[in-house]
């Protein structure tokens, strides 16, 4: 195999790659490479025998078969490659996104690192976590906590290790227009994601570096009432909140991560403070839930009173 | 093995959710009345969650037509996996994908319910559904194009949802022949419940005999969701209208619409209406003609 053209660093871990990753930022020196991502033939019909297998995915003990028709099918080992095989007349954009998506969270997985849908937001020396299903207001959050100055550690993927500190993924957030608009982010400099959807790619100006320990995780929902409401998770009851808001969860048990995984989130269960945030579903109110979890941090002691 | 997907299709504010309530009260033995927080027969189709877990992907980074070829193969998928039938709402319409497949595949379909009303009366309720005034909702009944969740700047929790006009909807799944069907009027559940809901068991293969029906019905009488909305609230009910369960009177139209409204709305789906009993043999407008005298 040739050597890879692109090394970079990201989610601690350094890549060498086949396909070019701009967002990534490039790796320091020479190092030897964690994961490899190269372009060759993924079966068509999948694994041979998974334990679980969609029309769309497969996983067996240590390897993912990921199919996004007419993009590309990947197949990612032991976490640490990633084979790419596109679909004719597919773009490098569309394939990129799954790339840095579901198939590094899959790395992530196999690698034994506990990898929560989530976003996580510097705040002094330690970050704090925004978990949530697609769609919840992650990074229309995390932008607007940009706005104010933090530095963003991850975005949808979000890396935590076993001593419980997030690794930085890389500087971009993803962003729709309607949440560009109400962020007065201006998208006409902006790149869109996919041409197909009216979602940019929106670069983060000062790339957080360092791991940071979690602090607090909250996890994000909506209801069809006025009120926002918080509610402190303790306990026993943390564990199923962090299992069900872990990155493609659905992934796991046929991985055969199922058990790791659930130590992964009782260890992680014991280090943080966990919290439920629901916010009206009409009209997203950012600024009132941006100042919500402002007091609940300060009453956490996470931040200065 | 697959069990196949019963489809619960109407187009909106036609008796769904009362259907489903239904269906919950009669698998699930509730003690005295049906939880209408906690349905759970299935997701609606358009569930945004329900398809994600079977991709591995976001369907978020699709557009819509794009997500729309790929919900074939998560229903076959979801109905290879159930062990028994799966009840799901729906309100798209029954429609072709580009490739010439249906949306909803007949190899995972058990059948579909289809449920109907008069769209008089549907007017009414899909105006405080989606808090428009009434001749919006009549000029959203109308347009062929007419879609839920069909925004391209943000993304929903559901899917885009392509529903037609209110006339195009009723026959696109009336007129299903891939599938079998069963069309039963919102104002036949109303006034001669038990027999509507006997043929509504047979049919999605739920237990039939009076007694069950019977004991099913009392539990989820239309006044009983309203009064459990009143004091718990409904999680289904969009944020800005005021309440979910509100009348579910047949015939509320001849006191709210006005002359040009019931015209308009008899212009727009005179065939359909008139097909399904909602017009007399003059071409006047009717609460609904006994089944009997409809040929349908």
């Amino acid at each position: 195999m040739n050597s890879p053209a692109y090394r970079y660093n990201a989610f601690g871990l350094n890549i060498h790659s086949h396909i070019e990753l701009p967002a990534l930022p490039p790796a320091i020196g020479e190092v030897t490479a964690d994961v490899f991502i190269s372009i060759g033939p993924v079966s068509a019909s999948g694994l041979e025998k998974p334990n679980k297998a969609t029309p769309f995915y497969q996983s067996a003990e240590n390897i993912l078969w990921l199919n996004v028709p007419d993009i590309a099918r990947f197949l990612v080992r032991d976490g640490n490659s990633i084979v790419v095989d596109p679909y004719s007349g597919s773009d490098e954009q569309s394939i990129r996104l799954y790339l840095l998506g579901s198939c590094m969270g899959a790395i992530l997985h196999q690698r034994g690192v506990l990898v929560m849908h989530g976003n996580a937001v510097r705040f002094g020396d330690r970050c704090v976590v925004f978990a949530g299903h697609s769609g919840a207001g992650k990074s229309t959050l995390a932008a607007a906590f940009h706005k104010r100055g933090h530095e963003i550690l991850a975005d949808d993927v979000c890396a935590i290790d076993a001593e419980g500190h997030v690794a930085p993924s890389f500087p971009q957030l993803k962003l729709w227009q309607d949440a560009a608009k109400r962020l007065s982010i201006d998208t006409d400099e902006l790149n869109r994601i996919r041409l197909q959807v009216e979602k940019y790619a929106y670069p983060l100006d000062n790339p957080a570096m360092e791991h940071l320990p979690v602090a607090a995780i909250y996890i994000l929902n909506s209801h069809n009432r006025d009120e926002f409401e918080i509610e402190s998770i303790r306990g026993m009851q943390k564990f199923n909140p962090l299992k069900n808001n872990t990155y493609r969860v659905g992934y796991l048990d046929g991985l055969g991560l199922k058990a790791e995984h659930l130590g992964l989130c009782s260890k992680l269960a014991g280090r943080i403070h966990l919290s439920r945030i629901t916010r009206p579903n009409h009209g997203f109110k950012l600024d009132e839930l941006v100042e919500m979890i402002m007091g609940d941090l300060r009453n956490k002691g996470i931040v200065a009173a | 093995m697959s069990a196949g997907i019963f489809w619960l299709a109407s187009y909106p504010k036609s008796g769904n959710t009362w259907t489903r309530a239904f269906i919950a009260s009669l698998r699930h033995e509730e003690p005295e009345e049906v939880d209408i927080n906690a349905l759970h027969t299935g997701a609606i189709a358009s569930d945004r969650g329900w398809i994600d877990e079977v991709l591995g992907f976001d369907s978020a980074d699709l557009d819509h037509d794009e997500i729309d070829l790929l919900r074939p193969a998560v229903y076959r998928w979801h109905a290879d996996e159930a062990e028994e039938h799966g009840y799901h709402k729906v309100h798209d319409a029954y429609t072709y994908l580009a490739n010439g497949e249906p949306l909803f595949p007949a190899a995972c379909t058990a059948g579909a319910l289809c449920i109907i009303r008069n769209p008089l009366d549907v007017a009414i309720s899909f105006a405080h559904h989606n808090h428009c005034t009434i001749d919006q909702s009549i000029a959203n009944m109308g347009n062929p194009d007419f879609a839920f969740s069909r925004a391209t700047k943000r993304m929903d929790n559901q899917l885009r949802q392509k529903l037609l006009s209110w006339s195009a909807h009723v026959e696109s799944w009336a007129d299903a022949d891939e599938i079998d069907r069963l069309v039963v009027r919102y104002e036949d559940m109303r006034h001669d419940s038990l027999a509507t809901f006997t043929r509504i068991c047979s049919f999605l293969q739920l237990p039939d005999d009076a007694a069950s029906v019977q004991a099913a019905l009392d539990k989820c009488a239309f006044e009983k969701l309203q009064a459990q909305e009143q004091e718990k609230g409904f999680c289904e009910k969009s944020p800005k209208h005021e309440a979910f369960f509100r009348k579910g009177k047949v015939g509320d139209w001849q006191e709210t619409l006005s002359p040009e409204q019931i015209d308009r709305i008899i212009n727009d789906h005179h065939a359909v209406m008139q097909r399904f009993g909602y017009l007399d043999a003059d071409g006047n407008p009717v609460p609904a003609l006994p089944l009997e005298q409809i040929a349908a």
